[in-house]
């Protein structure tokens, strides 16, 4: 079973992936893409990327609401286990 | 008094070498490298024969900084690191250097390949698509990646793309544009699709040799069938002579004129009435007579009727005399970036004085002309022509003169 924490590990792969300089970064769940230099183009590279992953598909709108990557692995956690 | 525009730096990669040094070696050497075609998205139920680039070798294009960057980018980028340095554009003001890239659609194959993943659910296509699948990705990737502020586009004039770049080049100098502009040729990334559709046509070859890879792409002989593809790419700077040029700089040549016309013909086919209003064009913004010019650079694809209305249009043009040789027979055709590389093999065969061999030319189509056959030969030129045609009636020829 998929848990929040394989999530986190999967947003913070992913977004190594799209921004390479964070390839030595130390996640934590109050990290906020957005602030650790990944443009709006890269945070929604990176959403798409993960919803992939995780075969899910998540109205746009729905993922204005996350303020860091914690809440973004909640709000796909929730979404699996709706499903 | 028109400007004296100079060529101060050359950069290319191509299936038989990568950076000046490597591919004039291979050039004069009338190296090769055609075979099947490999690259995935290049052949579908199909045995296409062509050239493809070795893994790029630039220095200075780290891992990371490409991401999301497609073949045509990297290509563009290698490209551009040579140019860079060799003109020392470190030195000018970004906002007066200028990019113009030739060819469109050039993404092709990637483009095919990422629509194929994704057939089954668009919805995980990937954000950046909505900007990396214009042609413009290029100009936005390499601007980016060496801080270039001046004007940057693309041009699109098919297989004449390379050339009519640097005909809107010179005229971005000529106009104060910018101080310095940089040519380039995109590397075309033909996918399946192109070429059944160039076979189709009877643009591309071989049905005579399709089990002699070595032997299919031989422009101008008698027993020709089409070009065959060549993957490649080339960029040139150009500026203004400067009383006081920057320290180190060791311009090529000049370029004197040029000419750009059109057939008012929507189809494929050539004109030589076109053709040799180009050359008539170029010759007379040059201020130069056919008999000066000692050494042509033909556009010749290995085309059945290209190559002959070609001839005509030379013969024709007052210009029998001037050496010449097929580039196309080394490399294959670069399509966008052909008449880049063309020039620049034109330029790099200027400053070793001498001119490389054309392969496969057993039996010219012409034997009047001035070859150059199966081996090298020594030779100052002093006033070059280039020429490349594209379909829709696309029709150009630049004039480019020894500094010596």
């Amino acid at each position: 079973m998929t848990t929040k924490e394989d999530i986190l590990q999967l947003i913070c792969r992913h977004t190594q992936e799209v921004v390479p300089h964070l390839a030595n970064h130390q996640f934590c769940e109050s990290d906020q893409l957005a602030l650790l230099g990944a443009t709006s183009i890269d945070r929604a590279e990176i959403v798409i990327m993960v919803q992939e992953s995780l075969r899910l598909s998540i109205p746009r709108v729905e993922l204005f609401g996350p303020r860091n990557i914690g809440e973004l692995a909640s709000l796909f956690f929730a979404k699996i286990h709706a499903a | 008094m028109q400007l004296d525009l100079r060529v101060t730096a050359v950069g290319v990669v191509s299936p038989i070498g990568q950076g000046k040094a490597e591919f004039t070696r291979a050039l004069l050497a009338g190296e090769s490298a055609f075979g099947e075609l490999k690259r995935p998205g290049r052949q579908r139920e199909s045995r296409f024969l062509g050239a493809e680039l070795g893994p790029l070798t630039a220095p200075t294009l780290s891992h990371h900084g490409l991401r999301g960057a497609s073949l045509s980018a990297q290509a563009a980028a290698a490209v551009l690191d040579e140019v860079w340095r060799e003109a020392r554009l470190d030195e000018v003001a970004p906002e007066r250097v200028g990019l113009v890239i030739g060819g469109s659609n050039v993404q092709q194959r990637e483009l095919v390949l990422l629509q194929e993943r994704h057939r089954e659910r668009p919805d995980y296509l990937r954000p950046t698509y909505a900007m990396s699948f214009l042609d413009t990705d290029l100009c936005g990737f390499c601007t980016a990646h060496f801080g270039i502020r001046g004007p940057a586009f693309t041009v699109g004039g098919a297989s004449a793309s390379g050339q009519l770049a640097i005909a809107q080049a010179a005229a971005a100098v000529r106009a104060k544009q910018v101080d310095v502009c940089i040519a380039l040729g995109a590397l075309m990334d033909l996918s399946y699709w192109e070429c059944y559709g160039f076979r189709a046509i009877g643009a591309m070859g071989s049905d005579r040799f399709a089990e002699q890879p070595d032997l299919a792409c031989r422009p101008f002989d008698q027993r020709r069938d089409g070009f065959l593809f060549g993957e490649s790419c080339a960029a040139i700077v150009l500026e203004a002579a400067a009383p006081r040029p920057r320290a180190g700089l060791e311009p090529y040549a000049s370029l004197r004129g040029g000419g750009v016309v059109s057939d008012a013909n929507r189809n494929a086919n050539p004109s030589v009435e076109g053709e040799r209003r180009a050359i008539a064009e170029a010759l007379a913004t040059s201020g130069w007579r056919a008999e000066q010019v000692d050494y042509l650079n033909p556009h010749g694809s290995g085309s059945p009727i290209g190559d002959a209305t070609e001839l005509e249009a030379i013969k024709t043009s007052g210009l029998r005399a001037a050496y010449l040789n097929t580039t196309k027979s080394l490399l294959g055709h670069g399509l966008s970036a052909a008449g880049l590389v063309e020039v620049a093999a034109t330029l790099l065969q200027m400053r070793v004085g001498r001119l490389h061999p054309s392969r496969n030319l057993e039996e010219p189509i012409d034997e009047g002309l001035n070859w150059v056959r199966a081996a090298s030969v020594e030779h100052r030129v002093r006033r070059a022509l280039t020429l490349s045609f594209g379909f829709s009636g696309i029709n150009t020829a630049l004039c480019w003169e020894s500094l010596s």
